[in-house]
This record gives C-alpha cells, structure tokens and sequence, in this order.
C-alpha cells in the first residue's frame, strides 16, 4: 500500500474512535463515490481579483491545459465550485468576493492564489488590501508565489481534488459553523452595517450546522441594522448624445 | 380597485434600464466595473467605476528605498511590466547623472521590445474573444507563453522580471539566448498568414469591428488619447521616434498608421506594430554580439543610496500608450514622490465613457479591449 | 530654448515678472509661475505656441513649507519639447482653479488629485470620488497620513511559527530580535 493510503487508513481510524465515522467502511460507499465524482468535475468561476490572473489564461489553454483535470471555467456563482482568489483583495473587491461566495451553493470551495493572500505579501503596508484572507472567508487551500507558475496552480488544484476525494475539504462548514467570527472581522472593515443579501444563518439552521459559534455579538448587530427592500432606481442620467 | 385610489406610479418605460458591466467581465483584463444605461439594446450614458485593485503604489513607493522600488514597480501594469522597470531606471539615472553602459541600453531595447510582442499578442487574443472567437485567444496565449520562456531564460521570471536596474541590468545574457531568440521569431512570422487567415482578413470579424468605437484625429487629440488608439487615426506619433530614449535613434522602424479611427483599425496598427518589433529584435540580435562591455556601471551602496535632489520626467513608449514618470528627489534614500502617468489612465476612463454612448450593448467589451484598457493602471 | 519656444513668446516670457524659464535638456523645459497666472500661460502656449498634449498633471506635498505644488506637464507634436509648469498653492484651503476647458485629459487628473491630496478644482466637471469610494479616512496621499500605522491598527497579521522554530523554543532558544526592531 502507498503512504497515502496508510495515513488515510490512519486518519480514518482516528476518525472513528472520535465516532465520526462508522467502523464498517462499506457505511460510506455512496459518500466516496460522490466525492470521487465531485473532485473530477470542477467548475471553477473565473473572478480574476489581481495580479495572478494573467497566469490564470496559460494554465487554462492548451499549454498547461487544467480542463484534462476535469477543471472548467464558469461565468456564475450559482453554478461552480471553486473560488479562484487570484492574487491580493482590495477592500472594494471583498465585499463582492464575500457577496460572490455567498451566493455559491454548498459545497464549495476556496482557493488563495499568491503570497498576497497568505499574509499580505508585497502589500503588505498597504491602506487598502485586506492582510490575511482567512479571517474573512474560509480557505482551503493556498497556493503561495509572486507569480505561481501555472504548473504550481495546476498542482495545487490537484491538492484540493485529493482532498475532496478523502472528504477533508470541509470548510465551507466552517463557515456555517463560525459565522459570528467572520463576520465580525467582516464587519470592523466594512463598518457595523455590513450585510449581504444571502441570510446565512437560516441556511445553517436549514442544513442543521448551527453552532454555539455561529450566532454572537457580531449577528445581533445584522438585526439592528436591518435596511428595509427600497425600490431600485435609476441613477445614471443622460440622453443620447451625438458623437 | 376603486377608481378614485387610483394613483399612477411613475415608471420608466420597460426598454429602458440600467446594466452593471460589473468587475469580472470578459472585455477587461482586470477588474473594472461599467454603468451603462440602456435602452433596449444602445447605451444612452456610461460611467465608468475603477478602484478595485487600488493598492496605494504612489504611497507605498514613498516608504520604501529606491531599489526596493523596482521590485514594486512593475506590478503596476500587470500584462506588460517591463516599460514600467524602465521608466523608472531612466528617471532615476536621469537624477543621478549614471551612463548606462551601450550594451546594457541595447539589452534594454531588446526586453522593451520582446514585451511589446507579448502584449499585443495577448491584446489580440483579448479582442477576439470579445467578438466571440476563442481560438485566436488560444493561438495567442499559447504563442505568449514562447515569449515568456525566453523572458524567464533572460532574467528569471516569467511574467515580472526585476531585470532593470538604475545604472543598466543585473545578468549578461546567456549563451545561445540570441539563438533562440531569433528561432522564435521565425517561428511568429510563420504563424500571421494562419493568424490573418483565421482573424485579421476574416470577414466575420471585419464586419463586427468596423465602425465600432470610431473616434477622429481631432477628438483623439482632444481627449489626450496616445499610442495605437492615436496612430490607429493616422496621426504618427511614437515616444519612440519624438522622444527617444535609450538607443532608439540608432535603429530603424516605421510607424504604422490606420485612417479609419475603429476597433478595427487599431487591431491593425497592431498587427503591424508587432512586425515592426520583430524588424526591430532582428536588428538588436545583429548588433549585440559586436558589443562588448560590461552591463551595468557601478553605483554606490544600495541600501544606503543617497539620490541627488531633483525631479524628472521621463516617458516611455509601453504597447498601450504614453507611460511616463514624475519623480521627485529631496536628497534621501527614498522617493519623495513618485507619480505614475499610465496611458490607460486616458483611455479608460473618459474615452471609454465618451465611445460608449450610442454603441450597442454587445460592442461595448470589444471597445474595451481595442482601446487596451488596462485598470492595474488606473487604479495603481 | 529660443528654437523651442516661439521667439515671441519667449521674449514674452522673460518680460512677464514672476515667470522664470530653464532649460533643462534639448526635450525638456521647466517654467516657475505665480498660481494666479498659470492658466493664462498655459491658455498661452497651447494656441500660440502648439502645446497641445496634456501629459499629466501631478502634485507634491511639501508639508514643511504648507504648500501643493502642481505640476502641469505639456507636450507639442510640433516643436516636440516638453514644459512642465510649476505652481504652488497653500495647503490650506487647498482650492485651485481647473483647466478643463483648456485641457479635456484635466478632468481625470484633477479628479485624483481631489481624491488623494484634498485638492478642490473650481470648475471641474467631476470632483465625485473615483478610487476610493469606500474609503472614509484622510486624503491618503498627504505626508501625514502614515500608511503603516494604519495597517497595523486595522489588519492582524498571521504570526508565522512553523515546526522548526517551536523545536527550537522548546529547547530554550528562539527569535531574540524581531525584524521591527531593526527597521
């Protein structure tokens, strides 16, 4: 047997004394199969947030061809899979990246491209980039350089479809389950009444992963400043003009 | 409903609305968002929304010495950063009073030049895919990507390289580098008769970029709009040949022009300028064997570098446009003030806004691209 | 400089009191001027003289004098020179005249400097925030404002110890001087 096979044999006996999973591994067929087939069929939505996007075109055409992996682009949040955070987030960009995620159905994952997102990077003195990305949104996995290489994109998009196959890629649960922590790193950014449209801890109730993190200080401020549905208006004036 | 309640709501007719060109979209490299209002299918106003990759450049140079800065500078421009590095190194030994060694300069050019053919290949892929054609977009990644294997040989890295500094560039160049060079271009001219075939001369696209974006010489000149956008309305300008800068005057090029003022029109001016590259690379592989010397002179410490005090303007012909520099010295080891001048800083914003009234809503991302916005640039 | 610039307008110049002219390369011309009088100068080397290109418009801070200086770049495709005019204005209350309808490319220059410095242009068609929509604190760009202290007041940063070093704390040693320190 491989060395990966031996630590996961490991990791899935720790996980049964710890009686989250059942000893019988036939219990589980239906849920390996399916993450089998999730991590080979990808959807990835291509929000290209800074520099690392101009790698994102080589590694996604013919030369380092990523859709061999099962890995295709995809305009919508609604219907992909991973979040490709392709360089440093500007304050302006995270608010959309967080209303972006939000809006991505379950089970989804997030992808820290660049130095940038790991501690700051080059930018690091800079007024206007958020420091570290994992105090907003929950990530799973980063892939560090200044630029990566597309083949380094390409291995660490492969270190997460290893870890969808082996069922380690949860943290889209983390974020149900301390909703409270990041919004409240949310919320010192963008001001007290930072709220998006998604109602997340009704869909932490729905889907029965409400913690004793997930409500606190922080979501009680989301009543407070509960904006009441204004019609939408136009704001652009202007006629047709001639050139 | 009884008659008397009545009361007729204000609305605006249903043709009408407004559309957020929001920051992802495939017209701009970069994120950049687009107010249009539309009515049914024409854009009646536009208002363009930039600062989603703000970092604060200008600040954060102000903090940092002057050789740091070179790694900071070219992330300003993100698909073309070598006029970037060199802009700054001329402000700098402009300042200084440094001779940069003439193998150095012609090494200079050569970098200056192989990133111009990058970016207009990127550029084309870039228009076509807004048209709807993606196999020009392949063709042109993929043949990028030669280009940046050369620029990794040279200098390390394949997209920012931090190969120029004040007083020349760090490395010699390799061995069989020239070589290469050389067996790569070949290759680029082979391939326009399968790219003209398949974009340049294809009706298709002849026929949805004509007559989109028009802009005439006066209201180019007006609007403060240089580069191809500027030649592509047949008035010849080039930073290159007006203002020359390193050893430009030595070499021989032409300058393309286009009369229409289109997105067409300046998809051909840069068909034409990457020729006018290549003649130029060949010339520089000719001459840079029968160049001896070293590749940078000396300057005192880095880390300890006072630069004399003074300001300085310098600019730079990028592919986009006019870039330039203003760089002000008091006497320290760190800028006082570094103000970055891109070219997309013109086009992208009220050009954009001015081209975009009247056009449709389907040639709004092909204005973008042919107009080579670039918003690394407007935001820095 | 008298092949640059009109002979006319040169002698024009040096006849003007508070206009000082200097040469500084065979491309490159800097002229000192009163702020009350820039905009005639340079309403006047655009139509006489063929300064029709505005290349930029920049402005420096000099906190220890209380001043801006505007800097206005221009270009000719004719006499193919360049004239940087400089200015200064007080920094308080930091207002100043634009030059939009002289120069259309002002409008996006002037708007960044509004945003940055603080910097009113009276006459401007624009002066709503560009790049900094979402930002409610200083002008960022005044010498002031300390980028720095900013971030470290707003932002955590992740405090690095991998493996290695918590073998080595564990044996007593460690980091004794932090980079902070040093800078």
């Amino acid at each position: 047997m491989s060395k990966d096979d031996l630590i996961l044999r490991k990791e899935r006996q720790l996980q049964v004394e710890l009686g989250q999973q059942r000893s019988n591994p036939l219990a589980h067929v239906f849920d390996n199969l399916v993450n089998f087939c999730r991590s080979r069929s990808l959807f990835m939505l291509h929000y290209c947030t800074g520099c690392g996007a101009i790698e994102l075109p080589p590694a996604m055409t013919s030369r380092f061809d990523m859709e061999r992996l099962g890995i295709q682009p995809m305009v919508t949040p609604r219907q992909a899979d991973i979040l490709l955070i392709t360089g440093y987030v500007s304050i302006k960009t995270l608010k959309r990246i967080i209303l972006t995620y939000e809006q991505m159905p379950a089970p989804k994952y997030v992808i820290g491209i660049c130095s940038c997102t790991v501690n700051g990077g080059m930018y690091w003195q800079s007024y206007a980039t958020a420091k570290v990305l994992k105090h907003y949104l929950p990530v799973d996995v980063y892939i560090a350089g200044c630029m990566p290489r597309p083949e380094a994109v390409i291995e660490g998009l492969q270190d997460l479809m290893e870890d969808i196959k082996s069922g380690r890629a949860n943290s889209w649960k983390k974020y149900f389950h301390n909703y409270d922590y990041y919004l409240g790193n949310q919320q010192q950014l963008f001001g007290e009444d930072w709220q998006t449209p998604t109602d997340i801890i009704a869909e932490a109730r729905h889907y029965d992963l409400l913690t004793e993190q997930t409500l606190g200080e922080h979501t009680a401020l989301l009543e407070k400043h509960q904006k009441p549905l204004e019609a939408l208006e136009m704001r652009l004036q202007g006629q047709k003009q001639p050139l | 409903m009884r008659p008397e309640n009545y009361q007729a709501i204000n609305q605006p007719p249903s043709n009408e609305f407004e559309l957020n060109f929001g920051p992802n979209h495939p017209g701009i490299e970069g994120n950049y968002a687009f107010r249009v209002k539309l009515n049914g299918d024409e854009v009646t106003a536009a208002r363009a929304d930039a600062g989603y990759l703000h970092r604060g450049f200008e600040k954060l140079m102000e903090g940092r010495l002057w050789i740091q800065n070179i790694a900071l500078v070219p992330r300003i421009c993100v698909p073309d950063p070598v006029p970037m590095e060199v802009c700054y190194s001329l402000a700098i030994e402009e300042l200084c009073g440094l001779e940069v060694p003439v193998r150095a300069q012609w090494i200079r050019v050569m970098q200056l030049e192989m990133s111009r053919l990058a970016a207009h290949l990127f550029a084309f892929g870039g228009h076509a895919a807004t048209t709807g054609m993606y196999t020009p977009m392949f063709w042109g990644v993929a043949d990028r990507d030669l280009i940046l294997d050369r620029f990794e040989e040279l200098t390390g890295g394949r997209v920012y390289s931090i190969y120029n500094i004040p007083g020349g560039v760090r490395r010699e160049v390799p061995d069989g580098f020239l070589e290469r060079l050389s067996n790569l271009l070949d290759y680029l001219e082979s391939r326009l008769p399968d790219y003209d075939s398949l974009f340049f001369t294809n009706q298709v696209f002849i026929r949805r970029a004509r007559d989109v974006g028009t802009m005439t010489q006066e209201q180019a000149l007006k609007w403060g709009v240089t580069g191809p956008p500027l030649r592509a309305t047949g008035l010849e300008f080039d930073v290159r040949r007006d203002d020359p800068y390193l050893v430009y005057e030595q070499i021989d090029f032409d300058i393309p022009t286009e009369p229409g003022g289109d997105a067409l029109s300046r998809n051909l001016v840069r068909r034409a300028e990457l020729l006018q590259s290549i003649r130029i690379l060949r010339q520089v592989i000719a001459r840079l064997p029968t160049l001896k010397g070293p590749v940078r002179c000396p300057i005192p410490n880095p880390l300890a570098w006072n630069v004399p005090a003074g300001e300085s303007y310098t600019r730079v012909e990028s592919s986009k446009g006019e870039l330039a520099y203003y760089v002000v010295s008091t006497g320290g080891d760190k800028p006082y003030r570094v103000h970055v001048r891109g070219p997309s800083a013109m086009h992208a914003v009220q050009v954009l806004e001015k081209l975009a009234v009247g056009a449709r809503l389907e040639d709004i991302a092909q204005i973008m691209f042919s107009l080579d916005a670039c918003p690394p640039e407007v935001d820095r | 400089m008298s092949k640059e610039l009109n002979l006319w307008l040169d002698k024009l110049l040096n006849d003007i009191e508070n206009v000082k002219v200097e040469r500084k390369s065979s491309r490159r011309i800097r002229i000192d001027v009163e702020s009350d009088a820039l905009p005639a100068l340079l309403e006047l080397l655009q139509g006489h003289a063929s300064y029709v290109h505005l290349s930029a418009i920049s402005c420096v801070d000099w906190v220890d004098a209380g001043e801006f200086e505007l800097v206005y770049h221009v270009w000719s495709y004719e006499t193919r020179s360049l004239v940087s005019a400089h200015t200064r204005i007080p920094r308080e209350p930091g207002i100043y005249l634009s030059i939009y309808d002289l120069y259309e490319p002002a409008g996006f220059f002037e708007r960044d400097i509004h945003e940055m410095f603080g910097v009113y242009f009276e006459g401007s068609p624009d002066m709503e925030k560009f790049i900094l929509t979402e930002w409610n604190g200083p002008p960022p760009m005044r010498k002031e404002f300390d980028s720095e202290a900013f971030v470290n007041q707003t932002f955590e940063f992740e405090d690095y110890r991998p493996q290695w070093l918590q073998d080595i704390e564990e044996e007593g040693g460690g980091i004794t001087t932090r980079p902070e320190d040093v800078r």
